[in-house]
């Protein structure tokens, strides 16, 4: 039992501890005011432990932590930002009724997702995501509006579908490996010459895709991450979509060069990146904007890890994790900025909405800011074919989409014509904003190879610049029409399902009409004489 | 050829496990009217006591227990034997029965002095006379000994339905008893074609020499229909939702917990030591087709109940049924022997995990009714505040029944669905996830509810007694640590089960 591999372990005790502790009424209510200090210990771990790991239980449990390049790079920026957004928390609903329930919610959705980060054999890996997954709803729920119950409900339906895909997934995965709890190395190296590699893979995407939101499975974020309280939904865009993207990372066989695989979800993220923006432009909520946003982010790191799959490509999951690291500090960073505008008179607005401008093109590949860096990163696993095209020209949409919602921020309402921010909320979106930008320069040459001196060449330069261009003149002319495009209600397919809802109550009714029947006495006895003869004839 | 073997110190206790509910059942009769459950609560403390030695023992020597009454030799003599699986059996009965007992002191404690003593006399002796029964279910060793218990257990169950004695449970229950029965007829009718066709009802003798012929295809069955109708599988579940609309909390939860189990450990019996082997696959398939119409069906009836006892109790009827889907996992496995299958090891699991998961659902559904003073889901507004341990109790229950870790029935789940996917049962494979999903369903829809807010006008919740609450706890607690157990066919449940003496 090392010293690392203790931190590791804590990491994941002090946030589950601290969710225990407020089973005690006092501790819960003072509980916002701490949970700040959860992630911590996960932070530390992301900065010495790398390397480290430590079994928590015996065979044939072994449930097993340990902390690899990939976990470490995303684990510490789950933690910076989970602690930033808690330290916002603290202010932002400072006198609210319920925060105790809400410290609770999140203690345990944070130590989930910190979870997944660290975990290395399967059954730890599903625990971990379940709670993640199925605390956030207490996340999503906490307001009490109509709006936000709906959400809840849509977001509860389609977790616990996901969790089914997975559960699946993992059983044929875990075939592979004759032993209780494999470690998800050892059964995702037996993955590929398995018989059941075409059902397993698609389960995987079905159910990962599902959480980091892939089309058309997407529905339940736009709905989701606007309606919960201004840090968690910095979260839950920020953090709880990437426990789907270490799913894909951790368990695609990336290195076994499977081109039609590979091939397939790079067409299924390049289609969500794009989609996610023809959507996101017809929407009015900021907080909806950045949530389609997170969408079209979310099917480029799936571009990125279906082309690394497709060449069999080493380091494909450092890159993609490089790129998520990128977008889990920005898209914190812009959803606790929201935050400050919408609270804050315009006259207190103009530096933040300066910074804001930054952030959401960094999202675009800025030059010089971690986008840039992620993509420059990334860009060599597509090749020079179509997806590679198509993956520059994402960027196009992303400057769009972020134009569109710079545009929107900037003429939100203020509440209060005198209202200055409050250092609890400027200070912690201020570490994050600057993390986003300081970070991804010292991890860049660990991480891509390259030296950073090859980003200012003009060639990488001009590659970063005219998209954002492009996207500013396409910019120009959605504003002359902008009110002119069709309103696409939030969640845009899940309307579909909607209509669809009178049909399965009508089953349901159906159902109950057809037990009813089933429960009198000359049906009932008639089946049991049925049952009878066919058993007696079958056996 | 059967080896004389005089019985084992530990067979002794096989007996014990009958006669001690069976003697404190005479002993409130005679003694204790007034008090029954001085009397029924020890009694149920040594039970538990009994089961528990004769588990540790079997476990440790790695061997069955035996006991011939009389020292007679079978097909004469009734032999009384505990293997892995019969000794888990009457240990989880044994803790269930004995949790609900201190559970039920809040029901059916008898008022010092107090003129009705009609209610707690009955279900003290009930309580007990449901004890030897599945004490008896668990360790006979031969069919009509089996029979016997069966009507033991019938007789025991059927009046905790209409305790209350009103009009509505009385029919209820009346119901019940016709219908088991009719169970009960099938099912002897199908012991003498039996009988008739091998002059033996030991089990073990029967193992060796039962034929695929006509007769023990019709005795089978028989049998099996018989026993379906006694455990409520859909679509012979008419009894159960009316049983459990006007039943007391206890009542249903040994009923859901434990008395719809026994019919089905007779299948498994009947199935794997009576059938001649290999097995029909198209019989195996039909028990597992009306096990999936049972979890799939019956898990949207109890999405849409108004009240959350008849939730309950269809969800019941749903769980049930993924006991049946495992006779075509274990056929299509290749482990040699169906107890290192870990089909049949996650059927077992899920029997056991989903009989403290319900035990503890019933329960905490009995606090809540009597804290809020009704049980319709819409209005459980502010429960979670009147008594938030047992909505913890339900929630945790519920984890084991929507099969999330980490719960008993999150293992039992994945043991399940692996030997589908093993056995290339997809259809088996995605009843089983879409089972799960619908129970969350109808758990989540209690949890949301009780943790919005109390309706206007509603009259403030009754207090109940903490130690009632943690009783609940406990069950569901103890469903929680099976989710702890390996994902892998446990040597335990396999003692004994090789060499079929």
């Amino acid at each position: 039992m090392t010293a690392s591999g203790l931190l590791i372990a804590s990491g994941l005790a002090v946030p589950l501890g601290m969710s225990l502790a407020c089973f005690w009424p006092g501790v819960r209510e003072r509980a916002l005011g701490w949970i700040w200090a959860a992630p911590i210990p996960a932070l530390l771990a992301a900065l010495f432990a790398r390397g480290g790991g430590i079994v928590m239980s015996p065979e044939p449990l072994r449930l097993t932590l340990a902390l690899d390049d990939v976990g470490a790079m995303l684990l510490g920026g789950a933690a910076l930002l989970w602690s930033a957004a808690g330290f916002y928390a603290a202010t932002y609903l400072r006198g609210q009724p319920g925060t105790g329930r809400f410290a609770v919610w999140w203690l345990l959705t944070l130590a989930g997702s910190l979870g997944t980060f660290m975990v290395a054999d399967m059954t730890s890996f599903y625990l971990a995501f379940s709670v993640a997954s199925l605390s956030a709803y207490g996340l999503v729920s906490f307001e009490t509006t109509a709006r936000a119950k709906r959400a809840g409900d849509v977001y509860m339906a389609l977790a616990l579908l996901g969790e089914a895909f997975i559960l699946l997934a993992f059983v044929i995965l875990a075939l592979g490996v004759p032993i209780g709890n494999p470690l998800i190395r050892e059964a995702v190296a037996a993955l590929p010459s398995s018989p059941l590699l075409a059902p397993a893979l698609i389960l995987l995407v079905l159910g990962f895709g599902l959480k980091m939101g892939l089309a058309p499975l997407h529905v339940w974020m736009p709905l989701a991450h606007p309606v919960a309280p201004m840090p968690a939904s910095a979260a839950l865009s920020g953090i709880i979509v990437k426990a789907g993207v270490i799913g894909l990372m951790r368990f695609l066989p990336l290195d076994a060069g499977l081109p039609g695989w590979g091939g397939g979800l790079v067409a299924l993220g390049l289609f969500t990146a794009f989609y996610a923006v023809a959507v996101g432009i017809t929407q009015q909520q900021v907080k909806t904007v950045l949530a389609y946003s997170t969408v079209s982010q979310m099917g480029v790191v799936a571009a990125v890890l279906g082309a690394g799959m497709a060449a069999g490509a080493p380091g494909t999951a450092l890159l993609a994790a490089f790129y998520a690291l990128h977008h889990l500090l920005v898209k914190g960073a812009l959803f606790l900025g929201v935050g400050i505008v919408a609270g804050s008179a315009p006259r207190h607005r103009i530096l933040i909405v300066l910074a804001m401008g930054v952030l959401a093109l960094s999202l675009a590949g800025l030059p010089l800011t971690s986008g840039a860096l992620a993509k420059y990163a990334a860009k060599p696993l597509f090749g020079d074919g179509l997806a590679a095209a198509l993956a520059t020209l994402s960027a196009v949409g992303s400057t769009l989409l972020m134009l569109h919602f710079l545009r929107l921020l900037r003429e939100m309402p203020a509440a209060d014509p005198d209202a200055a921010p409050e250092a609890g909320i400027l200070l912690p979106w201020a570490i994050v904003a600057l993390a986003s930008l300081v970070m991804p320069w010292i991890l860049f040459q660990p991480v891509a190879g390259y030296a950073l001196a090859d980003l200012f060449e003009a060639k990488a330069l001009w590659t970063a610049i005219w998209p954002l261009l492009l996207g500013g003149v396409l910019a120009i002319a959605l504003f002359r029409i902008g009110r002119a495009l069709p309103q696409v209600p939030e969640g845009d397919v899940i309307v579909l399902a909607g209509t669809l809802w009178p049909l399965v109550q009508a089953t349901g009714r159906q159902i109950e009409t057809a037990d009813r029947w089933l429960r009198q006495w000359p049906v009932a006895s008639a089946m049991l004489i049925v049952i009878a003869i066919s058993f007696a004839l079958a056996l | 050829m059967m080896p004389a073997q005089v019985a084992a110190p530990d067979g002794v206790l096989l007996i014990l496990a009958l006669m001690l509910p069976s003697i404190g059942l005479l002993a409130i009769f005679v003694l204790g009217h007034s008090r029954p459950e001085r009397i029924a609560l020890p009694v149920l403390a040594a039970n538990l006591a009994v089961a528990l030695i004769v588990a540790l023992q079997v476990g440790h020597s790695g061997q069955a227990a035996t006991y011939r009454l009389g020292g007679w030799l079978p097909p004469l003599g009734i032999t009384l034997r505990a293997d892995g699986l019969s000794a888990a059996l009457i240990a989880m009965a044994a803790l269930i029965l004995f949790v609900v007992a201190i559970y039920a002191r809040g029901n059916f404690a008898s008022k010092a002095g107090g003129s009705e003593s009609r209610q707690p006399m009955v279900f003290w002796t009930l309580l007990l006379g449901l004890s030897t029964a599945l004490n008896t279910v668990f360790l006979a060793q031969d069919l009509f000994s089996l029979f016997v218990a069966l009507e033991l257990l019938t007789f025991s169950a059927v009046p905790l339905v209409c305790l209350e004695g009103s009009r509505e449970t009385l029919r209820a229950a009346l119901r019940y008893l016709l219908f088991a029965l009719a169970g009960s007829v099938l099912y002897l009718i199908g012991v003498a074609l039996l009988y008739g066709a091998y002059g033996t009802l030991d089990i073990a003798s029967l193992h060796q020499v039962t034929r695929a012929d006509r007769a023990t295809s019709i005795a089978l069955g028989l049998m099996i229909a018989g026993l379906m109708a006694k455990a409520a599988l859909f679509p012979l579940h008419l009894w159960l939702p009316p049983a459990h609309a006007g039943a007391p909390a206890p009542a249903s939860a040994v009923l859901s917990a434990l008395v719809v189990k026994a019919p089905f450990f007779l299948i498994l019996r009947l199935w794997f030591d009576v059938a001649p082997q290999p097995q029909p696959v198209i019989a195996g398939t039909m028990l597992a087709a009306l096990g999936a119409a049972s979890i799939l069906v019956c898990s949207v009836l109890a999405l849409r109940q108004a009240r959350l006892k008849l939730m309950v109790a269809y969800s019941t009827v749903a769980q049930v049924g993924y006991l049946f889907l495992v006779f075509p996992l274990v056929m299509g496995s290749e482990a040699a022997v169906p107890w290192a299958s870990i089909g049949w090891t996650g059927g077992v699991l899920q029997l056991v995990s989903h009989a403290f998961a319900k035990a503890s659902m019933f329960l905490a559904a009995g606090l809540i009714a009597e804290a809020m003073g009704h049980d319709r889901i819409d209005d459980l507004g502010g429960a979670a505040e009147a008594v938030p341990i047992s909505i913890a109790a339900f929630a945790l229950a519920g984890l084991s029944l929507m099969g999330l870790p980490p719960a008993g029935g999150f293992v039992a789940k994945v043991m399940l669905l692996t030997a589908a996917v093993v056995s290339a049962n997809w259809w088996i494979a995605a009843t089983i996830l879409a089972g799960g999903l619908l129970a969350a369903g109808y758990v989540f829809r209690v949890i949301g509810r009780a943790f919005a807010d109390p309706a206007g006008g509603a009259p403030p919740p009754k207090a109940v007694a903490r130690s009632r609450e943690l009783a609940v706890l406990s069950l569901a607690g103890v469903a929680l640590l099976l989710g702890f157990l390996p994902l892998q066919p446990f040597a335990y449940l396999g003692i004994g089960q090789g060499g079929m003496p």
